[in-house]
């Protein structure tokens, strides 16, 4: 991958302090609804051309962040900056002109295609209707679009005629004709097999717009290391490590056994609730002052955010 | 090694347009962990469809023969329904219906979708344990260790699936899988969406609980860091052309 990330620029992305709780109902009308603390201060930065995995065990809040920073949930608490403008505190018939330039990946390809619709007029319409091009101009785009991520000869065909594969593409030109300056992406390699999964993500990344940031969510950690310049690694609503696997390799107790699973033992403990989340789990817990880890949640450190980062009393990054 | 299950030999398959399946052969053992693994459009999910007798390609079986030796050594259930077309492969379905859900369990990709949504995890599981040759003395004793077996707690027997967590869904569906006493477990991508620390914990739960059981393991999988941590025999299918069988 041959992107250059242009750090000095304005960047792309940046959020600050995010929070969001939801309200969760139970399964039956009468159960007693509770509180879900999805995202718990989460702050970065994405730099133009940069692309960012956003990594994490189910219901660690992963979607929810890359959701918000959309403006497709509202935060609680905290501020979305898009390409130097705040963006949380718009009205929707503000934003709603501007979307066209920040756009999502679905994770579930066939459920956000319309079933009588070709792949063509999918991205014509998308061209059309967001971009405001006329429909001569829309159709060349969306040809050679779809030429270059090799639907050159399945212009006509319907989504039921299409492989998953074919279906993630045609999501993807929709997305990529656009010239966005954001993509977040949801798992879009989900289901898909392996020898497959490599191909999707050249097409989604090798045709990004050269300023353009990006937020790959995703559970495959083979994905993050090769296609991603930096990995945020969450964990109960918060990012425990930032790092660039390409350089450093990852130093929280949690992210090693995330990033390889079978390396150890598996945790077995519920996360805690005071202090780190990780600690009835961890075996460098007993290694720390005191008892630092039951009584205070770590922050990511050192400061600079562009630096490999870890929020970890005991370890420190490289 | 303990007795072989299923003795497979030249399964070919065709659509009417293209060879599925061609040429495969192979054998899963009782007690062991046999992965079925190869590239997409290779005819993984055929292939575990032909081991259970379930086929309604056309003309599709054309060739190869099928043998459950621990339940009769002689058999070939595939008699007379090679090139019979889709009445052949409609008798063979009947004829095999008593051994799908008793000698053979399946275990479908989202296994927990496949719960019924409107009764008790409880009731599934009298309903998979009926399946059994000779029931148990004592069925509420039999229904608690299942689920101790798989990590649930006895309330759960009483859950409906919408008020158990997605992990426990996923264990209960467990539970009805192994219910029957199966000799064999089929598992198509049981790991498929689950982020990598469950994908590691359902498939050694899979694992053990097949072991417990003394059930042979025929997964599925795309994942080789599983395949390569878990499985005691691989089958490897190549690309569409000229598939092979053969044990690793």
């Amino acid at each position: 991958m041959k992107r250059t990330v242009d750090v000095d620029a304005q960047p792309v992305v940046k959020v600050v302090g995010l929070h969001k709780t939801f309200v969760q109902s139970g399964p039956w009308p009468w159960s007693e609804s509770r509180e879900v603390r999805a995202v718990r201060g989460v702050d970065f930065t994405i730099a133009p051309g940069e692309v960012v995995a956003l990594v994490g065990q189910s219901g660690s809040g992963k979607t929810t962040v890359s959701r918000i920073v959309l403006g497709l949930e509202d935060p609680t608490n905290g501020e979305i900056w898009l390409d130097g403008e705040r963006w949380d505190d718009q009205p929707e018939s503000q934003r709603r002109g501007k979307r066209v330039r920040y756009q999502y990946v679905p994770q579930d390809a066939m459920g956000a295609l319309d079933p009588q619709q070709t792949a063509l007029e999918h991205v014509v319409e998308t061209l059309t209707v967001l971009a405001g091009k006329t429909p001569e101009a829309a159709h060349d785009e969306a040809v050679s679009m779809l030429d270059r991520l090799g639907l050159g000869q399945r212009l006509h065909a319907l989504p039921r005629e299409m492989s998953g594969g074919e279906q993630r593409r045609v999501t993807l030109a929709r997305v990529l004709a656009l010239r966005p300056k954001l993509v977040v992406a949801d798992e879009p390699t989900s289901g898909l097999d392996p020898d497959r999964r490599e191909s999707v993500l050249q097409d989604l990344i090798g045709n990004l717009p050269e300023d353009a940031g990006c937020i790959l969510v995703t559970h495959d950690m083979s994905e993050a290391r090769a296609w991603c310049h930096r990995i945020f690694a969450m964990l109960a609503g918060r990012v425990i490590e930032e790092v660039d696997l390409r350089q450093d390799a990852p130093v929280h107790p949690y992210a090693s056994v995330l990033f390889d699973p079978w390396s150890g033992p598996l945790p077995t403990q519920p996360l805690a609730t005071e202090g780190c989340p990780f600690r009835p789990d961890c075996p460098r817990a007993s290694e720390a002052d005191g008892d630092v880890c039951a009584r205070d949640e770590p922050a990511l450190s050192p400061a600079d955010p562009r630096q490999h980062r870890v929020a970890c009393h005991v370890v420190e990054a490289t | 090694m303990s007795e072989p299950l299923v003795v497979m030999d030249g399964l070919t398959i065709r659509a009417p347009t293209r060879t599925l399946v061609e040429g495969v052969s192979f054998t899963v053992h009782g007690g062991r962990v046999t992965a079925l693994v190869g590239p997409s459009g290779a005819g993984k999910s055929l292939t575990a469809r032909a081991v259970m007798c379930v086929l309604d390609v056309d003309p599709g079986l054309v060739g190869g023969s099928l043998r459950y030796p621990a339940l009769d050594p002689n058999v070939d259930w595939y008699e007379g329904v090679r090139g019979g077309g889709m009445s052949a492969q409609q008798r063979l379905l009947a004829r095999t219906r008593h051994l799908r859900g008793a000698y053979f369990t399946y275990s479908p990709q989202a296994a927990s979708s496949a719960l019924n949504p409107g009764r008790t995890i409880g009731r599934q599981l009298t309903m998979a344990i009926a399946r059994r040759q000779t029931p148990p003395d004592n069925l509420g004793a039999e229904i608690r260790r299942i689920l101790q077996q798989v990590g649930l707690q006895p309330w759960a027997a009483g859950a409906l699936p919408g008020e158990l967590s997605g992990g426990m869904a996923q264990r209960a569906a467990l539970a009805i899988a192994v219910a029957p006493k199966p000799r064999l477990v089929i598992a198509d991508e049981p790991e498929t969406g689950l982020d990598p620390v469950l994908r590691r914990a359902v498939v050694e739960l899979l694992v053990q609980v097949c072991k417990d059981e003394g059930a042979g393991l025929l997964l599925i999988s795309h994942h080789k860091d599983t395949v390569k941590r878990i499985a005691d025999d691989v089958i490897q299918l190549r690309g569409q052309h000229g598939e092979t069988g053969g044990t690793a």
